[in-house]
């Protein structure tokens, strides 16, 4: 590594300077009380709890029915959304569907149980998690 | 105390035997404070540095493989922690882009001391970019051994010694200018 450049001369005795500088030592010398610091940290580490880790066995079936609610909700919501959609693009046709004044309270009916359903299963899951965490309730 | 007393010490300490581990920071201590030194030219900061690197070493016992020298993985990882650590709060350096060519080329020959051109040099070696700043570090705290050094910062050898020559280059090419900066000269 030391005869790495190209150039002689000058700029190689520079080189070997600069080896010479960066490789003498200007060591410095730990203080009296090092070690003791280091050990009191490491005790203090040790005599701490290790962090309770998620309870992923219990959380999962929570998780899955939520996603699994949510999915649905998405599901009802696309499938309300195209029928709108189709309502309103084919106008003629309208004479061989229900009236649109009839669609509405079936739709504020279905988005009412979604409601229903939404907030029994935020109530479910607040009950649950905090009977886990809490051991009560 | 060898390589197979830092074994023992640590197959103590993962036994449950804490103050093994008193002996590990007393072989270890005076390379990673001096390690630690040479990113951040702070006693202070060099100790606390060093420090948080044994607890995380204490933290990460158990992920040291052994077919790597215990040396090599505390190396590892102390010089990683000072990098980011360094990364996170720079220390008080010159950048090497600020340096420019003296007014007075001359004043380079101005009869400088050896320490004061010793201590000028150390200082321009914190002034390089990152990347070459710590091959050159790692470089001369491993004593010019070129594999360890690209252990230390987990470098194939090729990239390491790119950078090391890339950084002496600018280092040799800005001497004249850092040695005639009264900012250098200072320790």
């Amino acid at each position: 590594m030391h005869n790495e450049s190209p150039n002689a001369g000058e700029s190689s005795m520079t080189e070997a300077e600069i080896d010479r500088i960066l490789s003498t030592r200007d060591d410095i010398q730990p203080s009296s009380g090092f070690t003791a610091a280091v050990m009191e940290a490491v005790r203090r580490e040790a005599s701490v709890p290790p962090p309770i880790p998620f309870p992923w066995k219990r959380a999962l079936p929570i998780l899955v029915l939520a996603a699994f609610a949510l999915a649905l909700v998405a599901v009802a919501g696309l499938a309300a959304i195209v029928q709108a959609g189709r309502g309103a693009v084919i106008p003629h046709a309208v004479s061989s569907m229900p009236p649109v004044s009839n669609l509405i309270p079936a739709g504020l009916g279905a988005a009412l149980a979604w409601t229903a359903a939404s907030l029994l299963g935020a109530y479910v899951v607040v009950k649950l998690s905090m009977r886990f965490a809490g051991g009560t309730t | 105390m060898s390589a197979a007393d830092d074994q023992a010490a640590i197959d103590r300490v993962l036994a449950g035997d804490i103050s093994a581990f008193e002996q590990i920071v007393h072989r270890w201590q005076s390379p990673l404070i001096n390690l630690a030194y040479r990113f951040c030219r702070d006693r202070g900061r060099a100790e606390e540095m060093a420090q948080e690197a044994f607890l995380r070493a204490y933290r990460g016992l158990k992920q040291w493989r052994r077919e790597a020298a215990f040396s090599t993985w505390l190396f590892a990882l102390a010089a990683n922690f000072y990098r980011s650590e360094l990364r996170r709060i720079p220390a008080h350096n010159i950048s090497i882009d600020d340096i420019h060519e003296p007014a007075d080329p001359r004043a380079s020959d101005g009869g400088l001391e050896d320490d004061d051109r010793d201590r000028a040099v150390r200082r321009a070696v914190q002034a390089l970019p990152e990347k070459y700043r710590e091959a050159l570090i790692l470089f001369y705290f491993h004593e010019m051994d070129v594999p360890a050094a690209a252990r230390t910062l987990g470098l194939p050898e090729g990239t390491f010694k790119a950078r090391l020559f890339r950084g002496r280059e600018i280092l040799r090419g800005k001497l004249p200018q850092l040695l005639a900066m009264p900012q250098l000269k200072e320790a």
